[in-house]
This record gives C-alpha cells, sequence and structure tokens, in this order.
C-alpha cells in the first residue's frame, strides 16, 4: 500500500481527486489538508509516502511548503496545479511530474505508474524556492504565519523549535536547519539562529559572547560561531 | 469786429487739421490719457507746434499779435499734465519772444503760465479719478477763458507803455477770450466724440465676439462634423450680418450658410484656389474684390464678391477653414475680419476639446472592455473545475453552477458601457458568488445588506461587481480561517454609498498598479468622468484586519439619465 495525502484548498478539488484514486487499490488517501500549514503538520505525523500539492494556497503556496520540509523524510511530491504558468514552465524545463486540473485519468494513471516504480524523492531543489518567506508557527493551538524578515531569532530546546519576533515568542515545526538554509537567519551557537538585522550588540565575554538585540533580547554566542559572525559585520 | 472773424477764421483752420488727423490712427493717443513718456512727447510736439502755428497766422494788430496760441497751450496741459503743458507754453512763448513787439515778454510769460495752469488743473482733475472731466468741453472752454483773463492781466502789467497796452488789450481781449475757448471747447468734444465711437465701437465688437462664443460654446466638441458645423455657421451669420458662412474640414465643404447657398453645397469638396490654399500654407487669406480678385469657382452668377478663408488648427495642424463671404454691392467690413479670426481661434480650441474629450471617452471604454476580459480566464478556469470535480458526486448542483456560470458570462457579454439598475448589478453579483462559495463552501460567506428600495437606482455596470471579485480574490482567498464579506449600500442626502467590506485587509497600495488594482482603479476613474470629482471609489484598510471600499454615487437625477455618449 501505498499512503497518501492530499493538500489543496478547495474541498470538491481534494474530494474528486480522492475519488479518482479509489481506483487504484494499491493507493490509500489517508488524509486531506485544506492549507500548508496543516498540510506540514499532517505530514509530520502521518508520514505520507505520497502527497498531491496545490499550487495556489492561502499564505503559503505548494512550492514553498515543500520547501519547508525536512529533506531527510520528505515523501514523493507531485504537484497540482490549475493556472501557474510559471510553476509548469518550471516543472517542464526540469521534467517534473505534475498533474493539471481538472485530473485528467489518463495523466494520472502515468504519473501512479512512475509513482509504483520509484518511491524515492525526485531531487526537487530546481523548481523549489531557495528562500523562504514565511515561517509556519503556533501560538496555542491558533495558527500563524510570520514574516521571515520579522524574525529576531530561532532557538531549539527540549520543547522543540521557537520562532522570536519584536512582539512574540511562537513555536514551528521547521528544523533550526532548514531555517537556516532556507533564511537570512545564521548560526551563533548550537541551538540558536539570529537573524543580523536584528542584532544592536555583539558583547564579547570570558567565554564566548552575546548578542542584544533591537528589541532588547539577549541571545548567546559560541566561541565557535563568534568569528564568522563578527566577519559578517566586517569586524577581523 | 473784423478781428474776431479773422481769428475765428484761424480757429477754423485748427479745427479742420484736427479733423484730418481725427482720421489717423495718432488721433487715438488725443483720447487716451497720457501717462507715458513717448505718448507725453508726441501731445508736446503737437501742441507746440499749433502755438508756433498760431503765432505765425495771428494778425499784426498795433505791433502785437492777436492770436490763438491759448488754445495750443491749454490743450497741452490738459492732455498731457503739468510738465508737457509747461514745456508746450514756454516753447510756444519763446517763439513768441523771438518775433518781438512791445508785448513780447508778457506774452511768452503769459502762453507758459497757460500751458503749466491747465496742466494742473488736469493733473487735479485725474488726481480726483475724475478725468472723464477733462474731455468735458464746457471746463475746457472755462480753462481757456481764465488762461486768456490771466494773458491780459499779464499785458497790463509788463508791457509797457501802459497806455499803448491798454488799448491794445481793448482792441484784442473780446476776440481772442471768445474765439479760444470756443476752439479749444470745439476740440476737445470733436476728441471726445471720436473716443465716444472708439468706445462704442470696441464695446459692440465684444458683444458680438462674446455672443457668438456663448452660442456655439459646446457644439464642436461633440466633433468636427456637417450638423455641428452648420450651427456654428448659422450662428456666425446671424450675429456678423456677412453675406454667407462656410466651413470646411481638408477636403470637403462642411456648412454654407447665406448667399448663393443654392450652389454651394455641403458635401462636396473643395474647389475655390484661396481656400486650398489657405489650407496649404496654414495662413488666412483674404481677397476682398478690389485688389484681390474674387470669383466663385462654382457658378459665374454667384452674387459673392469678397472672401476672407481662416485656416481651423488643432495642435498647428490644419483641419479645416472657416470662410467669411460678402456680396459684390457690399464692403467687406475691417471689424469682421477680426471677427472672423478670432472666430476661427474659438472654435479650433472646440475642436481641440472635443478630441481631447472623444478620446478620454475611448480611454474608459478601452478600460472597461479590459476590465470585462479580465474577469474571466482565472475565474472560468477554477468555476470550471469546480463544476469538473462535483459532477460525479453531485449532478444536480454541477448543473445549477453551469446556469449560474452561463448567467453570469451572459451578463458579462451582453453588457454595454452605459448604466444598469443596482438590482442588475445585484443579479450579476449573486450569479458570480454561487460559483466562488461552491469553490470554498466552508470557508466563505457573504452577506449582502442593500434595502430593496435602492434597487432601481442606476450605476455604471461593472462598479461593485469587481470590488467584491477583488475581495475575493486578493483578499478572503489567502486566508487560512474562513473569509467574509459584507455587502451594504445607503442612500444619504443625494449619495448612493456602497460599502464592501472584507476580514483580510490585504489590500496593499503598490498593488494599485499591477493587474489586481487595475479594476478598482478604472471603477473609480469610471465613476469620476461620468459623474464628476465629488464621486468615486475609497479605501480603508487595516492591515490584516479588514479593507473597506467605499463607492459614493450620486442618487440623483444625474445617475437616472443614460449619459450621452
Amino acid at each position: 500500500m501505498i499512503t497518501c495525502l492530499i493538500i489543496d484548498d478547495e474541498p470538491f478539488a481534494r474530494e474528486a481527486l480522492t475519488d479518482q484514486l479509489k481506483t487504484y487499490p494499491d493507493l490509500e488517501v489517508i488524509g486531506q489538508c485544506s492549507n500548508a500549514i496543516e498540510g506540514m503538520q499532517a505530514i509530520g505525523k502521518l508520514k505520507p509516502q505520497l502527497i498531491f500539492v496545490d499550487i495556489q494556497m492561502p499564505k503559503i503556496s505548494g512550492l514553498e511548503m515543500v520547501a519547508m520540509l525536512d529533506p531527510d523524510s520528505m515523501p514523493r511530491v507531485v504537484f497540482v496545479t490549475a493556472f501557474d504558468e510559471y510553476a509548469i514552465k518550471a516543472f517542464d524545463n526540469h521534467a517534473f511530474d505534475y498533474l493539471l486540473k481538472p485530473v485528467d485519468e489518463a495523466r494520472l494513471a502515468t504519473t501512479i505508474t512512475r509513482v509504483r516504480r520509484d518511491l524515492h524523492q525526485q531531487p526537487l531543489d530546481a523548481v523549489l524556492p531557495t528562500k523562504l518567506e514565511h515561517v509556519p508557527c503556533y501560538c496555542g493551538n491558533r495558527l500563524k504565519v510570520i514574516n521571515v524578515d520579522e524574525v529576531e531569532f530561532a532557538f531549539s530546546d527540549l520543547s522543540g523549535i521557537h520562532v522570536t519576533t519584536a512582539q512574540e515568542q511562537v513555536h514551528t515545526h521547521l528544523t533550526l536547519k532548514v531555517l537556516e538554509e532556507k533564511t537570512e537567519l545564521v548560526r551563533c551557537h548550537k541551538q540558536y539562529l539570529v537573524s543580523p538585522q536584528a542584532i544592536s550588540e555583539i558583547v564579547i565575554l570570558e567565554n564566548g559572547a552575546e548578542v542584544l538585540t533591537h528589541s532588547g533580547k539577549t541571545i548567546p554566542v559560541s566561541r565557535r560561531f563568534l568569528k564568522p559572525l563578527k566577519q559578517l559585520f566586517g569586524f577581523h | 469786429m473784423p478781428l474776431i472773424l479773422l481769428l475765428t477764421q484761424q480757429m477754423c483752420l485748427y479745427l479742420v487739421i484736427v479733423y484730418l488727423l481725427s482720421k489717423t490712427p495718432l488721433f487715438k493717443l488725443f483720447a487716451e490719457t497720457a501717462t507715458r513718456l513717448p505718448h507725453k512727447v508726441y501731445i508736446y510736439l503737437i501742441f507746440s507746434g499749433f502755438c508756433i502755428m498760431a503765432t505765425y497766422f495771428g494778425e499784426q494788430t498795433n505791433d502785437a499779435i492777436a492770436n490763438t496760441r491759448a488754445m495750443g497751450a491749454v490743450l497741452g496741459g490738459l492732455l498731457g499734465g503739468p510738465i508737457t503743458g509747461f514745456l508746450v507754453g514756454l516753447t510756444g512763448g519763446l517763439h513768441r519772444y523771438s518775433m518781438g513787439g512791445f508785448t513780447d515778454l508778457a506774452c511768452a510769460i503769459s502762453t507758459t503760465l497757460e500751458g503749466l495752469s491747465a496742466g494742473i488743473v488736469g493733473f487735479y482733475l485725474r488726481k480726483q479719478n475724475r478725468s472723464e472731466m477733462v474731455y468735458a468741453p464746457l471746463l475746457v472752454a472755462l480753462v481757456t477763458f481764465s488762461a486768456e483773463m490771466l494773458q491780459m492781466a499779464l499785458i497790463l502789467a509788463i508791457a509797457k507803455p501802459y497806455g499803448e497796452a491798454m488799448d491794445l488789450v481793448k482792441q484784442i481781449a473780446l476776440p481772442m477770450l471768445t474765439v479760444n475757448s470756443i476752439g479749444a471747447a470745439l476740440f476737445m468734444s470733436m476728441v471726445r466724440d471720436q473716443k465716444t465711437m472708439f468706445d462704442k465701437l470696441s464695446s459692440a465688437f465684444s458683444t458680438k465676439a462674446l455672443k457668438i462664443a456663448e452660442r456655439s460654446v459646446g457644439i464642436l466638441s461633440k466633433g468636427f462634423d456637417q450638423e455641428g458645423s452648420t450651427k456654428v455657421a448659422q450662428i456666425i451669420l446671424e450675429e456678423t450680418n456677412v453675406g454667407a458662412v462656410a466651413i470646411t474640414d481638408r477636403e470637403k465643404l462642411l456648412a454654407f450658410i447665406g448667399i448663393g447657398d443654392d450652389h454651394h453645397i455641403p458635401g462636396t469638396p473643395i474647389s475655390s484656389k484661396i481656400t486650398q490654399d489657405a489650407i496649404e500654407q496654414n495662413c488666412v487669406m483674404f481677397a476682398d474684390g478690389v485688389e484681390t480678385p474674387y470669383a466663385c469657382s462654382i457658378s459665374p452668377q454667384c452674387r459673392l464678391g469678397s472672401s476672407l478663408v481662416i485656416p481651423l488648427r488643432c495642435e498647428s495642424e490644419v483641419i479645416g477653414t472657416i470662410k467669411l463671404y460678402e456680396p459684390k454691392n457690399k464692403l467687406f467690413l475691417n471689424i469682421n475680419r477680426t471677427l472672423g479670426e478670432g472666430i476661427a481661434r474659438l472654435m479650433s480650441n472646440q475642436i481641440l476639446y472635443g478630441r481631447y474629450e472623444l478620446q478620454q471617452s475611448l480611454l474608459t471604454q478601452a478600460e472597461l472592455k479590459l476590465l470585462q476580459a479580465q474577469v474571466n480566464p482565472h475565474f472560468l478556469f477554477n468555476a470550471l473545475n469546480t463544476i469538473a470535480a462535483i459532477t460525479g458526486k453531485d449532478p444536480l448542483m454541477a448543473r445549477q453552477l453551469l446556469q449560474h456560470l452561463s448567467q453570469f458570462l451572459r451578463i458579462n457579454l451582453k453588457r454595454t458601457t452605459g448604466l444598469v439598475t443596482l438590482g442588475d448589478e445585484l443579479e450579476h453579483i449573486d450569479a458570480y458568488l454561487t460559483i466562488e462559495k461552491a469553490r470554498f463552501i466552508d470557508k466563505l460567506s457573504v452577506h449582502i445588506d442593500i434595502p430593496p428600495m435602492l434597487h432601481q437606482y442606476r450605476l455604471p455596470a461593472f462598479t461593485l461587481q469587481p470590488i467584491i471579485e477583488n475581495a475575493v480574490k486578493h483578499g478572503t482567498s489567502h486566508l487560512l480561517e474562513p473569509g467574509e464579506i459584507w455587502v451594504s449600500g445607503r442612500a444619504e442626502q443625494d449619495l448612493l454609498i456602497l460599502e464592501v467590506k472584507d476580514n483580510a485587509g490585504l489590500y496593499r497600495q503598490e498593488l494599485n498598479t499591477d493587474t489586481s488594482g487595475l479594476g478598482m482603479s478604472i471603477v473609480h476613474k469610471r465613476i469620476q468622468s461620468l459623474f464628476g470629482p465629488h464621486y468615486g471609489v475609497k479605501i480603508n484598510c487595516e492591515k490584516d484586519r479588514f479593507t473597506q471600499v467605499i463607492i459614493t454615487l450620486p442618487l440623483n437625477d444625474a445617475a437616472q439619465t443614460e449619459p450621452t455618449a
């Protein structure tokens, strides 16, 4: 059985695809999500082998969502799109599989055949955005999308990954690794990333250093990351 | 009494010269208050000339000269002011002094004083803002009389021997006082008449020009065609009383009214050489029928004998001509030539304005077409996808959606650029929203609160629908949580106020330049161009909370009648 998840903001489109997939006995639709944030949550929880992702979704597009996933545990992705001509051009240029809405039976069959043959993820980097614009977060049980440039720093502790802006601190499912790779945040400590724009002072201490942010918070800087951080601002 | 007759003869000679002068443009200078130096110099020269002439023409009487010199000095002073008057008097006086005789000194001094005192009177009157008094003949007579009295007194005081002076004064006093006073008064009354006539003429001219402008305003701005041209030609003919008026474009006669309209038929090509020249050379052509012969190019029996052709210009390009004609038995008046050129300028402006207006309205129409076209592809695509997705599961709903879609498209195609009722617009919106709601069943709710009594009011087609579409496309569809849209309407005094509010708050000013804001700005521009700057679209946005679009329209007759396109 291949487990799949459908992520699309239009309910009828989700249902139609679910119905079409029912004709394949070796596929099982284990969930439906109506936006990227729910989608990431479900991927983390359900660990599907295959996901169908609509590109046009509110706040975080399908492409951005896939870029946020941890490459190590990435399911096989099939994009579904109605009319995003830029995405389609990119897919065509790199011979990626995608489905056009309304989904054509024959085209779906070809895609499923290909998936059956090889469930490994194709290298998606060519079509995914290299930089994220948003960070999906939770604040209690509320979903919140924060713009990347509002983030002052991010850190991990036992309870997970936290993102701090000038106003608030929220929880995210993104890993520090993804944040470091796909945002402007730089590593200053094993457990801390900081936005260079947010730094107002670097205080050198006996054993390492501290960063003071514009909103007055302090972040530890380990000796290992102090040098590259100083270099970033032109200190040698 | 021969002396008085001789002096009268002199005075008449003067008046003849003045009359001749009055036929030249120089005379206009008398009718204006001299304020500038060249003007004053001119007054000085003329009246000094009069003084000198008067002395020459003067009658030798007892070794003295009975004369009309006082006239020149007094008039020079009144018209030119104290300094000019003084100089005129001094010049006349010095000349008199050079002629010798026992009264030479007395006459020289008195003439100078006459000029100066008349100048002071004139200056005083102008200071009192009563400069028109300068031209009052009675006042002039009085001033001259007093001035001559002064002269007589001075002769008695200065000329020696006193006995002879007394005899002389006895002899010349009466004739000189009478003739000089009357002469100066007559002179001034001629100036005044000329001035009145000139004022009347120019006021008649301005009235005529204004009347033509007033009656023809707006006619040609609707288009430079036969209909408009005929109306304007009729107005010009009535106001100027010329023989005939014609208006042409570059190729053909658009209108002809007046003498000869039996063979000058509108719509026929231009045949006269003079008109073709005016168009080609972009200059005014005049054939007065005397020096430049004029002959009708169509019929030898034509009674028209002179013609003025003025090119009509639109941004320096000649787009036609206006022609004024007089019949052979009538002279072409100068005033009509000037008037004709003024009319041509007026018409050119109107045509230019008309073209500008037309371009504006074409632009709005083109933009509206764009707005209509802009609605279609994505929306249509989404609608078809939704319908395709539910066809298997719910064929009935699929059929209903198809009906709504076809209704929406039908309205879109059928609509013109005119006005529709708010009820119609709401129907269009309903068709649109039914489809959008099917796409986002659980995620979009729309609350429409417009009292049915407002449904009859008219507004430009595609006013409310694009705004609601924007609220979905750029607002609620970007929300993770359910989207809500409130549409409300109310009448407030003479305004119809429509409001569209969403809970997204994603409107951004910079979006206004690309396609997302295009719909909004076209709606705004179109409302303003139809109803004026007090109406239009206003946007309030509080980021991530709401976007509120307020449309203000007139609730009066302006919106209830179809604007004539």
